[in-house]
């Protein structure tokens, strides 16, 4: 039976000299303080087993043949009872007896004592190895860790303490709760212990898990399968708040945390199409004010201009806004006129942003904003500015020509309609002259022309004159001819095909190919094969 | 860009779909042989598939039809039972039912906007895959007479966004512009053997007559809408609404011409030439970034690569359809998804100049599809085998042809 750890007499000082070998005295690097705790951990294993320092620094044969002896010993009384018993019962009691005299201490310490295992954090360098620490810095670190333990404890006693509260338990005669000044705690407690795990391990703690209004939330983090194609190296932040968006579209959670959680998101990408149809569907869902998410959308759309969802998800704003003020005249016009004034914003800043005109053709036709003077204003003022804007003819024309009162439903668009009004039809046609006359290459109103007196149902032999204009001496040699306007040409060689001059159609068109407009030339080829 | 993307792509996370079918159908379009993406294409695109059918622009988002289109098309380039199977046709189509509206058009996605791109994608889609055409009870647009199904109204839907210019509005009654003039004829095209649709619900010399109005000199590339400045990406959108519009010209079934329509154009209706002079000299980027762009200042990116190049393709291109009229479609209601395109190199007229080398000419797009003529036959042939019902576990219940 080997002696209990107790029972074994302490060494005296000068005994436990004696068990020191001999040739320890030759080494040098007992007498230099370690510099990091991985080297006082190895100094600490020497001193407590002096013969295997030697024996792995200098070999075996270093040792004295009693040293030796000595070394044998105390590695059998450290080996585990069933190694110790192979060894015959005689052998080790011999082995037991220099064991006692030469002070053995048996507890020594294990050889993994001096791992000090890795760990992913700024203050340690040397290859993540915590071993490589100072010892002051061992000493902060270490501080750290019990700082950092304290707090998870605090932090426990926080979310037990609410959960208590919100299974109504009682604390003698009172209530649990949990005041404000606790919620505010626990978010100073979590932001320093995302410091204190920040530089112990160098892990961010995101947003999210910081604020414990969001612990009930079981985030649901995106992974891509092994060799997915064209992955996104998501930023943490956006990482942490994607997977928490998913989590609560998921449980179909529409609350006041999840629409920040979505202002969240749509600051990081606001091309997030799925985090504004759910932002949508939480604000009908909470019945939230529509003119105060109004006013916050403006100041995202400015900021994003080139955005395709914020003008849908204003789209469906109106859609459930609408009915809300139909029914007072005043508050219609009100909000169209608010919506006016902010889409004269946003098209000073960008006058062809398809998708602002696309909203503003869907709010007319909501609103009923037809005979709305402020409407044409507003797009005559977009076409005084530039009067190439191509955007804002397209609108005038909708405006006038798809009213309720003087169109009819179905008729195509480019097709006569009889219930265009004569006198608006020569309102357009006259607005039409008036700007090509400023810039007869401009196309736009050229295409206007057109379409007004196509849609009025009149003969394009009425802009005959008007266009001639702009072709002198067509077909005549010597540098005679001069066209101002393509697009002229192009509407006269319609003209004469109408009054069945093919002749000259022919000639208008011969003429764009080889002359004036000759990258078109197999169109305007074209067109003179359609005239036979 | 199908390796790992940095951070400075997060704008990219609603559209990383997209970018699947951008890179490979530009690597496809220069010749490259793509089918060795498949199985991690097959991965990536499982994991954006929504339990409740349709696909979203990455892992975690709403199914979107613009990015299910992408990523179908996307499993068309890579080819093969694997990519193939990776689509939950049931879910799809129940999906599509509900996005179908009343007025013949599709929402793109649920509670998103109703516009031509919907009606576009849903078109390729439903035909790609051969999905049944019958509305749930679900959808918004479902009749209990059976008299609505899922291409009903479609063809009008298009026909309400062209707009006094004669181009295509995304909506009705917005501006014409290029992108949507392509999913008008595209979706048309679909719907029917495009020679009779496209001129029953399109007003053509209109339509025509903005679509050329489109390329500008000196440049030669095309714009978007009418004053504004040309951009390499409408080489595609509305450089490849040439072969369905000459298509429509002049040809009738029976290879004559229709008495009273109008007639095929003589070589060709755009500059062939100054499209390819604007692509080879102002859309690629010569630093070592490589790709194409929209202009030069501009940096290349997947979109404008893919699309330079579809329209370099049609450029280069001659499309004509074959004019036996046996192609009755399988699908009835969209018979022209089974119409059959002949291609040639474009050899170009007497003066036109031939000005590109013979190692540049790209891989034909198929002018509906935008993928290979092979990849779309071979997709739409292994859904048709499969019957557009689903009772039998995928057996065909609808024999192709019957």
């Amino acid at each position: 039976m080997p002696p209990k750890g107790k029972a074994a007499p302490k060494p005296k000082a000068s005994e436990a000299k004696a068990t020191q070998p001999s040739s320890s005295k030759k080494q040098p690097a007992a007498n230099t303080p370690p510099a990091t705790i991985a080297e006082l951990s190895q100094l600490r294993l020497d001193e407590s087993r002096p013969f295997d320092a030697v024996r792995r620094k200098q070999g075996l044969s270093a040792l004295s043949r009693d040293e030796q002896t000595t070394w044998y010993a105390a590695r059998f009384a450290r080996q585990p009872a069933h190694a110790r018993n192979r060894v015959p019962i005689k052998t080790q009691r011999e082995l037991w007896r220099q064991v006692n005299e030469a002070s053995i201490g048996l507890r020594a310490l294990r050889d993994h004592t001096t791992k000090w295992g890795l760990a992913a954090s700024p203050v340690v360098t040397s290859g993540g190895d915590v071993g490589g620490l100072s010892i002051e810095a061992f000493g902060e670190w270490s501080e750290r860790r019990l700082r950092l333990t304290a707090l998870e404890v605090a932090s426990r006693a926080f979310r037990e303490r609410r959960e208590r509260a919100r299974r109504g338990e009682t604390e003698g005669k009172d209530r649990v709760v949990v005041t404000e000044t606790d919620v505010d705690d626990e978010k100073e407690r979590r932001r320093e212990m995302a410091e204190v795990r920040q530089k112990l391990y160098g892990v961010v703690t995101g947003r999210f898990a910081l604020d414990p209004e969001w612990d009930d939330v079981v985030p649901i983090p995106h992974e891509e399968p092994d060799g997915a194609l064209a992955v996104i190296a998501y930023p943490a932040e956006y990482a942490e708040a994607i997977s928490y968006l998913r989590a609560v579209m998921a449980s179909k959670e529409y609350s006041d945390r999840c629409l920040r959680l979505t202002e969240t998101i749509i600051e990081m990408n606001p091309a997030h199409y799925t985090v504004w149809l759910y932002r949508a569907a939480i604000i009908q869902a909470l019945k939230l004010s529509i003119p105060y998410e109004m006013e916050w959308l403006n100041k995202v759309a400015l900021d994003n201009l080139k955005n395709y969802q914020i003008w849908h998800h204003r789209h469906l704003l109106v859609d459930s806004y609408y009915p809300t003020i139909a029914e007072d005249a005043e508050a219609t016009k009100e909000f169209g006129a608010a919506e006016q004034a902010f889409l004269t914003r946003i098209l000073a800043e960008d006058a062809k942003n398809y998708h602002v005109w696309s909203y503003r053709s869907y709010l007319v036709d909501k609103l009923g904003m037809w005979d709305d003077p402020g409407e044409l204003a507003a797009v005559e003022d977009l076409i005084d500015a530039d009067v190439r804007n191509n955007s804002a003819w397209s609108h005038r024309f909708f405006l006038v020509f798809s009213h309720p009162a003087r169109s009819t439903p179905g008729v195509a668009a480019t097709e006569p309609d009889p219930a265009a009004p004569s006198e608006i039809v020569d309102r357009e046609v006259s607005y039409a002259k008036d700007k090509i006359v400023l810039a007869p290459q401009n196309q736009s109103p050229w295409n206007y022309l057109r379409g007004v007196l196509v849609k009025g149902g009149r003969k394009l032999a009425e802009a005959e004159e008007f266009s001639s204009q702009f072709v002198v001496g067509l077909g005549e040699g010597g540098g005679r001819e001069e066209v101002t306007s393509t697009h002229a040409l192009d509407l006269l060689a319609e003209i004469y095909a109408e009054k069945g001059d093919k002749e000259r159609a022919d000639l208008c068109l011969r003429r764009l190919g080889e002359k004036w407009d000759r990258i078109r030339v197999g169109y305007w080829e074209w067109r003179r094969k359609c005239l036979n | 860009m199908l390796e790992p993307l940095p951070e400075r792509f997060l704008a990219a996370d609603p559209s990383r779909s997209w970018i699947l079918y951008w890179t490979l159908a530009g690597l496809t379009t220069l010749g490259e042989d793509v089918s060795g993406y498949r199985h991690r294409l097959a991965q990536t695109a499982r994991g954006m598939q929504n339990p409740t059918g349709g696909f979203g622009g990455g892992g975690g988002q709403l199914s979107h039809l613009a990015t299910t289109y992408a990523v179908v098309l996307a499993l068309a380039l890579v080819g093969g039972e694997e990519a193939y199977e990776v689509v939950d046709r049931e879910g799809l189509w129940r999906w599509l039912c509900s996005l179908k509206q009343k007025d013949g058009g599709f929402q793109v996605c649920l509670g998103g906007e109703e516009d031509i791109r919907g009606a576009y994608c849903a078109a390729v889609i439903i035909t790609l895959l051969n999905l049944p055409l019958e509305l749930t009870p679900e959808s918004p647009a479902y009749t209990p007479d059976g008299s609505t199904n899922l291409l009903s109204g479609l063809a009008d839907y298009v026909r309400r966004c062209q707009t006094f210019e004669g181009g295509i509005s995304g909506q009705p009654n917005v501006e014409a512009h290029g992108a949507y003039a392509f999913c008008a004829l595209g979706c048309l095209s679909v719907l029917g053997d495009p020679r009779r649709i496209i001129p029953e619900y399109l007003d053509i010399p209109r339509l025509t007559a903005w679509l050329s109005s489109r390329q500008y000199a000196p440049e030669g590339g095309f714009s978007g809408r009418t004053n504004k400045l040309i951009d390499g990406c409408y080489s595609h959108w509305v450089g490849g609404c040439f072969p369905l519009i000459e298509a429509a010209l002049g040809v009738g079934a029976d290879g004559n011409s229709i008495p009273g329509s109008l007639p095929p154009p003589a070589e060709t209706l755009f500059s062939r030439e100054g499209l390819t002079r604007y692509i080879l000299c102002c859309c690629q980027d010569q630093t070592r970034r490589g790709g194409l762009r929209d202009k030069p200042g501009k940096m290349s990116d997947a979109y404008h690569t893919c699309y330079v190049l579809a329209g370099l393709s049609s450029a280069q291109h001659q499309w004509e359809l074959s004019t036996n009229d046996t192609n009755i479609g399988a699908t009835l209601g969209a018979t022209g998804a089974d119409a059959v395109w002949n291609v040639l190199p474009y050899l170009g007229g007497d003066d036109d100049l031939q000005v590109f080398e013979r190692e540049d000419l790209v891989r034909p797009v198929h002018p509906v599809y935008a993928i290979p003529l092979a990849s779309k036959d071979a997709m739409r042939s292994y859904f048709l085998a499969k019957g557009s019902s689903f009772d039998d576990d995928g057996a065909a219940a609808t024999a192709p042809g019957e």
